[in-house]
């Protein structure tokens, strides 16, 4: 058993953790490279980059644009990130961990609150699958990865929270961390290749709309005049008054 | 395109795992990386890479010369790929180069400062220089599409025959000292290969490998490509080989001969067979092959003339450079997979660049079709998910990325982290002292203990009362544990607690939460106060007199430093104590000390030879021991300790 988890220490997570770093330095490159050969092909090039910075730096907090629509989910979804992002990296025990291999580490969260959060995000992993799987639109939009994900992110959690909480006995804790060590290498290893790869994608993902929008030039402004849309990729919970006129020429254009 | 794209993919694969390796070791340095030592700093890289390497590229020079300097026109369309492979391969040899040097960065030292009596610096400065050379005799292929650099071009055309001597010269200078380079180890190179001639027997397989590697390239890029093959072409250069071929092996055996040596060839031995391989597959093999004209002229015979020819003579310089330097039985060297895998990522990586050379300038009169550039191809599909991945251009960069990717977390999951967590300290786990009264500590049992007199030591120290002083712990259940039950490597702290067989469910079965406190993060510092030492445990595991106090039982000191720490401050308290003492105690203290170690003043304990006085157990007991035997009956120091080798024996039968 030793060895096991020894393997799954040492050479699975080296493999594992390199090929998420080098997947998702790929899964950007592919993707930045895409983006900057339809911006050449794109017959308007004038990107509104402030407006698309200002977005992607909102999205990252979500709560205050979908507060209004969806708040519970904005909530558990923000909670159940934060979880997902520090527990991880700023546990103690995986501090020390990569301290003792690397020779170098950073600071670590208080037992207690990385406990508190560990739990959270067990919560949020099961909040989240009810969600996805009671909302009759969700469901319709859902793919077998956006099942998945919540329900296998939810394993290391519990298991590595038991591993650090539950007074077991060695033959229980040295199974239980074998389950951690190989659900969170899969984690790791899954990330660039699914829709995970978000983590990194995230600044692209409004440029992606923002040079699509106008590709070929001014179609975006006619989608949203046909749709009867403010004329933003990106829907603006406060529409700026006076937009309607601007878009009356476009209209009797397409009309015409 | 079939066979090119997988292949493409294979070399995108080796280079990944070999960027992953190579990245550890430019982190870590050689000594955890590889199985070169101090002993043997040269290795598979000089051998394959640098010496290989070089000699893989002569193709350019050879197929130069008898095109531009003997006019033999018909060959004058392999001349372009022949250089390319020349220049890539000098590519290759410098950045395989660059792994080998234990100081990459100081690889321009040889042009300030020179040093003009070793060969070493003729090669760097002849490699160099031709590299240039190559680059420049090349370039009029990929200038070819930009009208800007027309005149260059057309000077570089027309001084071409200035080039091509050029780089004659410096190919005849450097292939032939790259063997004058072993010149200078007499002792460490085995007898079938060290010879005066080394580096005429290096010019002479330079040319042979030269007509070889043009022959296997143009065979090898035809069955890639799926282009014409040019059986003429490669029968005639491989005719020829034949005959440079049979001038090696005259040479070779004549020089065995002259020297004396021709019956180490068939002693036994790992090295005749080293040798015989070597022979065969350089020499002998291609030329009995080539004698047949029917072979020669079949694609099967061809591609196994080259293939024979050039594996040998790569297998030569492998040899050459360091599986035929002599162990001594002290150390051998067998390459670690981390040196193979790093060498051929540097070949995979020279073979995409060449691949995208030929895809994109005219180095053959016909360049292969860009499967790229197809209007009619039909877009590909990833085989689990069936996302499509666009054109086969699109697809390709896809595909060998993730080729790439997957390739470089497998060569970094399967590196030995262990030896670099050691530093390069050797594991080695200690034996038990010998003896009874008085004892051979030999902890790593090379034959140069100390003996101590134990008996000696109790009843100096007031008797059985006394055990304590030394052995401050005991394993459970045991009395006065031997040093090594806890200090179990010789150079190295070691866990004396063993955390991890207490908390298994076959060893102590002791759960986590028996000893730390499961609110805090699980460390020392989570320990219950009353768990922190053994005694918290193990009733009365330490002495009660005890004179040492155990700081981390997760890391107690290595038995090496354990045994000084112990001896040398003991004895040094003593003696502080007799100096503090009356000048009459101090004299009966030194007389006392020194009577009862034989004549032997033990306070200079600065003196390795105080207590390590060459006495070892294979002297005294070789029934316990049984070491080399040596014409003396003593074993002296381990170097120059080659007795099979005869040069070296001789030399010091002649020194007897």
């Amino acid at each position: 058993m030793q060895g096991w988890l020894d393997f799954a220490r040492g050479p699975l997570f080296r493999f594992c953790f390199l090929l998420m770093v080098l997947g998702l330095l790929r899964a950007f490159a592919f993707s930045a490279a895409g983006l900057l050969r339809a911006h050449r092909r794109a017959g308007d090039r004038d990107v509104p980059w402030r407006r698309l910075v200002a977005d992607t730096v909102s999205w990252l907090a979500p709560v205050g644009r979908l507060w209004r629509s969806r708040p519970l989910y904005s909530t558990i979804s923000v909670v159940w990130h934060a979880g997902l992002i520090l527990v991880p990296l700023f546990l103690a025990a995986h501090v020390t961990l990569f301290r003792n291999s690397a020779g170098f580490a950073w600071f670590a969260l208080p037992q207690p609150a990385a406990d508190v959060l560990t739990w959270l995000t067990v919560l949020g992993s099961f909040a989240l699958f009810a969600g996805r799987v009671g909302d009759r639109n969700a469901r319709s939009l859902s793919r077998r990865q956006d099942y998945l994900w919540p329900l296998l992110i939810a394993v290391p959690f519990i298991s590595g929270a038991l591993c650090s909480q539950a007074p077991l006995s060695p033959a229980a804790y040295q199974a239980l961390m074998l389950v951690h060590l190989l659900s969170g290498n899969l984690v790791l290893v899954l990330i660039p290749f699914t829709k995970v790869a978000h983590c990194v994608l995230l600044p692209l993902s409004q440029l992606v709309s923002g040079v699509g929008w106008k590709f070929p030039a001014g179609a975006g402004d006619r989608v949203a005049a046909t749709l009867g849309k403010p004329p933003t990729p990106v829907v603006d919970l406060k529409p700026s008054a006076g937009h309607e006129p601007t878009h009356e020429p476009v209209r009797e254009e397409m009309t015409a | 395109m079939d066979r090119v794209r997988r292949l493409k993919t294979v070399l995108w694969f080796l280079t990944g795992v070999a960027a992953a390796v190579g990245a550890v070791r430019f982190i870590t340095g050689l000594g955890v990386t590889t199985n070169l030592s101090d002993s043997h700093p040269w290795g598979f890289w000089i051998g394959f890479d640098v010496m290989g390497g070089v000699a893989l590229a002569a193709g350019g020079f050879v197929i130069t010369a008898i095109v531009y300097v003997f006019k033999r026109e018909q060959f004058h369309p392999i001349v372009k790929p022949a250089v390319l492979t020349a220049f890539l391969g000098y590519i290759a040899v410098i950045l395989g180069l660059l792994f080998d040097l234990g100081l990459p960065w100081n690889i321009w030292h040889m042009i300030i400062y020179w040093n003009p009596h070793s060969p070493l610096f003729e090669v760097g400065w002849c490699v160099m220089l031709y590299t240039a050379v190559l680059l420049l005799e090349f370039s009029p292929v990929p200038l070819e599409p930009f009208s800007a650099w027309a005149r260059i071009r057309r000077f570089l055309i027309r001084y071409r025959i200035v080039l091509v001597v050029l780089g004659i010269g410096l190919s005849t200078l450097h292939q032939s000292s790259l063997g004058s380079l072993f010149l200078i180890m007499p002792y460490k190179v085995h007898a079938l290969w060290y010879t005066p001639i080394l580096p005429i027997l290096f010019f002479i397989s330079a040319v042979m490998l030269g007509l070889y590697i043009v022959t296997w390239e143009s065979k090898f890029t035809a069955w890639a490509y799926r282009r014409q093959e040019d059986t003429d072409l490669v029968a005639m250069l491989q005719g020829s080989a034949r005959w440079v071929a049979l001038v090696y092996i005259a040479v070779r055996f004549g020089d065995l001969a002259v020297r004396g040596e021709l019956a180490a060839a068939f002693a036994p031995g790992p090295h005749t067979w080293l040798f015989w391989a070597e022979i065969v597959l350089m020499a002998a093999l291609p030329f009995a092959l080539s004698l047949s004209r029917r072979v020669l002229r079949s694609t099967s015979g061809q591609w196994a003339i080259a293939s024979t020819g050039v594996f040998g003579v790569v297998f030569n310089r492998v040899n050459v450079g360091g599986l035929a330097h002599v162990g001594g039985g002290a150390e051998t060297y067998v390459p670690n997979w981390t040196e193979f895998v790093i060498s051929a990522g540097v070949v995979s990586f020279v073979a995409l660049v060449f691949l995208f050379i030929v895809e994109h300038f005219r180095v053959w009169a016909q360049r292969p079709a860009d499967p790229a550039a197809d209007p009619e191809a039909l877009p590909e599909f990833e085989p689990v998910s069936q996302v499509s991945l666009g054109g086969p251009a699109h697809a390709a960069r896809v595909r060998n990325s993730m080729a790439f990717i997957i390739a470089a977390a497998v060569g970094f999951a399967l590196m030995p982290f262990e030896r670099v967590e050691r530093q390069g300290l050797r594991e080695l786990a200690v034996k038990p002292a010998l003896g009874g009264d008085t004892l051979f500590v030999d902890g790593n049992r090379d034959g140069y203990g100390v003996f101590f007199r134990h008996q000696f030591h109790v009843e100096k120290q007031g008797g059985r009362q006394s055990c304590a002083n030394c052995h401050h712990m005991n394993l459970p259940g045991d009395r006065n544990s031997e040093c090594s039950a806890c200090h179990r490597e010789m150079y190295r702290t070691s866990d004396a607690f063993r955390h991890q067989w207490h908390a298994s469910p076959e060893g102590g079965n002791v759960a986590c939460a028996d000893c730390h406190d499961l609110g805090k993060p699980k460390s020392a510092g989570s320990v219950f106060a009353d768990r922190r030492d053994c005694d918290g445990c193990h009733p009365k595991l330490a002495h009660d007199h005890k004179w040492i106090e155990v700081e981390r039982y997760g890391a107690v000191a290595s038995y090496a430093d354990a045994m000084h720490g112990l001896c040398v401050e003991c004895h040094r308290r003593e003696l502080e104590a007799a100096a503090a003492a009356s000048p009459e105690d101090q004299a009966t203290a030194s007389e006392s000390v020194t009577e009862v170690n034989g004549g032997q003043d033990r306070r200079e304990l600065t003196l390795c030879t105080t207590c390590h006085r060459g006495e070892t157990l294979r002297q005294l007991r070789p029934d316990v021991m049984p070491g080399r035997e040596t014409p003396a009956g003593v074993v002296r120091t381990q170097a120059n300790l080659t007795p099979w080798n005869r040069r070296a024996s001789r030399q010091e039968k002649d020194d007897g």
